[in-house]
């Protein structure tokens, strides 16, 4: 089959590789209908995510059509149309059950890996990294899902793969990251980074009952899409100082709750490139532009929601204002598991149509020059589907 | 109260030739480089005399001078534990056997203690060598979380610390086997299979 696989930093190539087979009981084998590149694919794409080996098969956005399947999967059968969520998680562990699916403890093979990193170790995810299992990814023609009885979810025949392909990530996650601001009347939340995360981020305040939204990016495309599909209104960064903007839309208070959808790479003035220089001389690993923004700007007792995503140390971390003005941090991979269904009724009933990020469709045999594309945000480029 | 010991034997007679190694190539020529030198054979006969490693408690290497099984001279000691989400019965019965008991790979393993459901000890033997022994202590988590199984593992050292700093070097330390195989168990026990990525398809050749 033709996956897309990585193979350096911003060297990824479409290759042909053996089909995949089924390899546990619990598994099944989907033949991939649409997938999509995620931000945080532009991590391992930039080389910043530890732990890719070349020949990785990349993706873990995508859902399509059941296969086959293993031994002991009774509720899939060839045929079935689904979307397969981006953590993977058996469903019997101490975390399944509290529905902290991208804690699963039993899906990491590689857990001693993560243990050595950050303590214990998360889920297993789809082509992320052999810190998070070295799976095979989606961004293929087929890929082989893992303890297939708890993640993927039938979709019915009404809706096309566009609507339904973000349950598998991206609209789940900028939903958890407004559901983590734990939304109350009259609130004003403030999200930094208007990519498809963050657009979805904005849409799902709006639904759980936000005032206000505040989009803040540096790309007017985006900061316009924010603008027009839900209402947002925006800051672009490169224009406005973000924290005296906030600080007078808010009436001297700021936002009630600030959510980050940028994470490790974030882009801004000079601190920008103190972080870039760090990083570069492996003194920290990731860029905490937005999150030490976001930090500043919430408003006392407010929340910080993060949804981009780290990999390791961060420095300059304004501990004291955390501290003292009694902030608190809500973060973590998202637990899609706990979300598609809710989700996919609100698409079925019309109250979201999350197609509205995506930009550009292309061909899988095109992966090359769509993550490029998407990295260097060319032709106002917000998300790419690939059709394998 | 003397501080333990933590250095093993052979990483004694290992420092004393590595530090007068050191002291003597110093001495022949003496230069700012080759003194740094000389310290550091110092440093080395000075732990061989003390019989001890600043080093080795952040390292987590842990020596027992004394350990409880007569015909080992000095173990390596490591430990772990887990929590899995099953009955203390079920985990003790799966532990039981020898293929699933969390010992390091290659070598014949015997039952020396079977206390259902509590406890679980064996010997491990290559030929008729020990080569390690090891413990499991289970309880009941608490709030019905199911079964904490603390595990005990001692080996007996080939090359000091240097033949454990190379198992590290290539990723098959004795903390790392007993890791994963304790979340084998937990794995087999708790979903029926074990996440793998063994035979799955891939762009490398």
């Amino acid at each position: 089959m033709r996956a897309v696989c990585w193979h350096d930093k911003l060297d990824v190539r479409v290759e042909n590789v053996p089909d995949p087979q089924i390899l546990n009981p619990r598994d099944a084998i989907v033949r991939v209908k649409a997938t999509a590149i995620c931000g945080s694919d532009l991590h391992l794409y930039g080389g910043f995510v530890p732990g890719m080996v070349k020949g990785d098969i990349l993706g873990h956005e995508f859902m399509g059509e059941v296969v086959e399947v293993g031994s002991a999967i009774k509720n899939l059968h060839p045929g079935d149309r689904v979307v397969v969520p981006f953590p993977i998680a058996c469903g019997n562990c101490f975390f399944c059950r509290k529905a902290l699916f991208s804690l699963c403890e039993n899906s990491n093979p590689n857990a001693w890996m993560a243990e050595k990193v950050w303590g214990y170790s998360p889920c297993g995810i789809f082509g992320y990294s052999h810190l998070l299992g070295g799976y095979a990814g989606g961004q293929a023609e087929y890929a082989r899902v893992p303890f297939a009885d708890v993640g993927p979810i039938k979709v019915p025949a009404g809706l096309t793969d566009e609507q339904v392909l973000f349950l598998s990530d991206i609209l789940p996650t900028g939903y958890m990251a407004a559901e983590n601001c734990d939304i109350q009347r009259g609130d004003t939340i403030a999200v930094w980074g208007c990519g498809p995360v963050g657009q979805f981020a904005i849409a799902a305040a709006f639904m759980l009952g936000a005032e206000r939204v505040i989009a803040i990016d540096r790309f007017p495309e985006r900061l316009r899409l924010a603008a027009t599909a839900h209402g947002a209104e925006p800051i672009n960064y490169t224009e406005d100082d973000v924290l005296a903007a906030l600080k007078e839309i808010t009436g001297g208070r700021g936002p009630d709750a600030c959510i980050d959808a940028v994470g490790m790479e974030a882009h801004a003035h000079l601190a920008f490139a103190y972080d870039r220089v760090k990083q570069a001389m492996m003194l920290e690993t990731d860029r905490p532009v937005a999150l030490r923004e976001a930090i500043m700007a919430c408003r006392s007792g407010g929340t910080i929601s993060v949804a981009g995503v780290y990999g390791g140390m961060i420095d300059k971390f304004p501990a004291g204002t955390l501290m003292n003005r009694s902030l608190t941090i809500r973060t973590g991979q998202t637990h899609v598991q706990r979300y598609m269904r809710p989700l996919l009724e609100r698409i079925e009933k019309g109250e979201i149509d999350p197609s509205f990020v995506v930009t550009h469709r292309m061909a899988l045999d095109d992966a090359p020059q769509a993550y490029r594309m998407f990295r260097d945000k060319q032709d106002d480029c917000i998300k790419v589907v690939l059709k394998p | 109260m003397p501080r333990p010991l933590n250095l093993t034997r052979a990483d004694r007679l290992g420092y004393v030739v590595g530090g007068i190694a050191l002291m003597v190539w110093a001495l022949r020529k003496p230069t700012v480089a080759r003194t740094g030198a000389a310290g550091l054979g110092g440093w080395l006969l000075y732990q061989a005399y003390t019989g001890r490693n600043p080093m080795f408690k952040p390292l987590g290497i842990r020596v027992n001078p004394q350990p409880a099984d007569t015909e080992a001279n000095e173990t390596i000691v490591v430990e772990d534990a887990i929590t899995i989400s099953r009955p203390r019965a079920e985990v003790y019965a799966f532990l039981q056997t020898a293929d699933n008991l969390p010992s390091l790979a290659g070598e014949a393993v015997q039952i020396t203690r079977d206390v259902a459901p509590d406890e679980l000890a064996w010997r491990a033997t290559r030929g008729d060598r020990l080569m390690h022994f090891g413990s499991l202590a289970l309880r009941d988590a608490p709030g019905g979380r199911g079964t904490i199984v603390a595990a005990r593992l001692e080996y007996l050292p080939t090359g000091g610390s240097l033949g454990i700093a190379l198992s590290h070097l290539m990723g098959r330390s004795p903390q790392r086997v007993l890791g994963d195989k304790l979340r084998r168990a937990r794995s087999l026990l708790e979903t029926g299979e074990i996440a793998t990525t063994n035979g799955q398809s891939t762009g490398r050749r």
